[in-house]
């Protein structure tokens, strides 16, 4: 039946560039929008992540990163003095405002942490000297904030004001954007305290290491001494920030109803296309029930043809999808194509096809060999 | 399947219908177009099954192929009683040992006239090269052996026909049932196609036709004539005084 289900569709020309173009803008629309989804979780919680550590100490309170206030020194003697406690680092995360070349103010995101070998802060190094950093009011930016810091392609040595500071691009990252749409501007401790207005020793977070990860509910308790500090994991605090943004901004909703919209639509082409197809050939296929055609065998009509128009039109979509991604990424969005993203687009498609398919296996089952004598 | 001694010669019965009647019902009417049939058809025979327009001929054709339960009475096909059969049971058997040959022809368009007969063959349960080596012989013997990758709508109407016939023969059936088959063509390829049929008519094979056209009866062993949902003659045509005299619609 393999045969027969694939020539007949191959043979209508019309039908099948109708169908395969419904499969595969559907699918270029899921793999789109679950990639902007994705990319959208990630650049939420992206400094949380690349960061890393096994707990961090915040403010109570705190349901995002983006919302820091600033920590006493007083935690970090207390969290040294738990013997599970690796080592302990100070961030710095706050909004300052930016005057760009033009005179025009914007805002963005300072950050700044205490180094801690084998992990490189910032990330994504595309031009200059991370080690810069440590020079007086050496920044890093990002490539794809470069436009909105009227910066030129090649910024190093450049310079601007945060918060009435000059400061010096010495280092540009590619791809660490945050979902305000802020840019991020990466620099030391000492400079980042300057550029915030902080007092010496003071934070916004202290991210904390383990000797080992089965203490943390131990050094939770510990740290009660401190009511109005609370102390979450690493892995927690990343999804409340995502939540936080991606949850409750409506955007993942707005993503996923318009990813749902397309599918629906996708599912409609397919459906009417194997619905025709398959009523087209009723006659046929009630000649095969006459044989001695069993309904499997029948549904099998249908099912070869959504198959095939799954498996191509997926991969159209995913190179339709390649291309857009590129496009977009031209525009600051970043569509994530992870493994995750892959399979449940494909996922999301293949369930699209089967729905599609629902009316033309019910048209074939009840197909009455008798239909064929007249 | 029963065997019956005529004349030296032993004819198995492929298709018997004892007492057979079949009733619709539309809406809250019933209508009855079957009435109290009996009828078989044998190895070795071409039957042809005349009478007028809605006088249950095709209806009758359901129910013997078992593509169509009788109301009352009982039909066996090949051996098999086919009427006490479920649906899927009932197909096992027409897959076994019927073809079919319809007035539309119904071959899949976007196959060649090979793969029409190999798919049928392939359905059947035959490996996908014998299928096709197979349905080239088949097609050969209709006379297609030189249009074996045509598409449907590359043949002409006798030429589609012929795909049937091949079709139908492939599975080497006990029994054809035809529908019309000369509806759609002109006369002189309908007298040829019919007489191709005939051909494939054996101690092994019958053949039994659903049709209006008299012109038929010169390649028929037997006619059984029906109105109005009753046999009203079932004779060998070798008795027939004079076939002409039979009845044209």
């Amino acid at each position: 039946m393999r045969r027969i289900a694939i020539r007949s569709i191959l043979f209508d020309r019309g039908k099948l560039i109708a169908s395969l173009l419904g499969v595969a803008l559907a699918s270029t629309l899921g793999f789109v929008q679950i990639g902007l989804y994705e990319g959208f979780v990630r650049s939420s919680s992206t400094v949380i992540d690349h960061v890393g550590g096994d707990m961090w100490v915040m403010p109570r309170g705190l349901n995002v990163i983006d919302y820091s206030q600033i920590l006493s020194v007083g935690p970090r003697g207390l969290l040294f003095s738990h013997p599970c406690v690796a080592d302990v680092r100070g961030l710095l995360y706050g909004f300052s405002w930016v005057q760009r070349p033009s005179g025009t103010r914007s805002t963005a995101i300072v950050v700044a942490v205490e180094p801690r070998p084998g992990r490189q802060i910032p990330w994504g190094h595309l031009l200059g000297n991370a080690a810069d950093l440590n020079e007086p009011l050496r920044v890093s930016v990002d490539r794809t904030d470069l436009h909105k810091l009227e910066l030129p392609s090649n910024p190093l040595g450049k310079n601007f004001e945060i918060n009435s500071l000059k400061v010096t691009v010495s280092a540009v990252t590619d791809g660490i954007r945050s979902f305000t749409l802020n840019p991020y501007i990466f620099t030391s401790m000492t400079n980042g305290r300057r550029l915030l207005g902080l007092s010496e020793n003071e934070v916004m977070y202290y991210v904390v290491d383990l000797v080992d990860r089965r203490c943390a509910a131990d050094l939770v308790q510990w740290m009660r001494r401190y009511p109005d500090i609370e102390v979450v994991d690493s892995a927690t605090w990343s999804r409340e920030t995502q939540d936080y943004w991606v949850g409750g901004s409506g955007a993942g909703a707005a993503l996923a109803f318009t990813a749902i919209l397309g599918m629906f639509v996708g599912g409609v082409i397919v459906g009417q296309t194997l619905y025709s197809m398959a009523k087209e050939h009723l006659l046929e296929l009630a000649t095969l029930k006459a044989v001695g055609a069993r309904p499997m065998e029948l549904a099998g009509f249908v099912l070869w043809q959504v198959a095939f128009l799954a498996s191509v039109g997926v991969v159209c979509g995913f190179v339709l999808a390649l291309v857009l991604r590129r496009a977009l990424s031209h525009v600051g969005l970043s569509v994530v194509v992870s493994a995750g993203t892959v399979s449940l687009s494909i996922l999301a498609t293949l369930l699209m096809c089967i729905f599609a398919s629902v009316t033309s296996l019910s048209a074939v089952f009840k197909v009455e060999a008798a239909k064929v004598l007249r | 399947m029963d065997t019956i001694q005529t004349a030296g010669q032993r004819d198995t019965v492929l298709a018997r219908a004892l007492a057979v009647s079949k009733t619709f019902r539309s809406g809250s009417i019933d209508v009855t177009v079957l009435r109290d049939v009996t009828l078989q058809v044998r190895t070795g025979e071409l039957v042809l099954l005349m009478g007028p327009s809605g006088s249950g001929k095709t209806t009758l054709l359901c129910v013997l192929s078992g593509l169509l339960r009788p109301s009352a009475g009982a039909v066996d096909l090949c051996g098999v009683p086919i009427s006490r059969l479920p649906e899927r049971a009932a197909g096992e058997v027409r897959r076994r040992n019927v073809g079919f040959v319809f007035q539309t022809y119904n071959l899949f368009p976007a196959l060649s006239a090979l793969d029409n007969v190999a798919e049928v063959l392939a359905l059947k349960g035959m490996a996908r090269e014998q299928a096709r080596a197979v349905a080239g012989g088949s097609l050969a013997g209709v006379g297609l052996g030189a249009r074996l990758d045509h598409r449907p709508g590359e043949l002409s109407g006798g030429e589609r026909q012929r795909v049937a016939i091949a079709r139908a023969l492939a599975g080497d059936p006990s029994l054809i049932f035809g529908d019309e088959p000369t509806a759609a063509l002109d006369r002189q390829t309908g007298l040829e196609i019919v007489a191709l049929l005939k051909q494939h008519v054996n101690e092994h094979r019958g053949v039994l036709l659903v049709t209006h056209d008299a012109r038929l009866l010169q390649f028929a062993d037997r006619v059984i004539e029906i109105d109005d949902g009753r046999i009203v003659r079932d004779e060998s045509i070798r008795s027939l005084p004079a076939v002409k005299a039979v009845p044209t619609q």
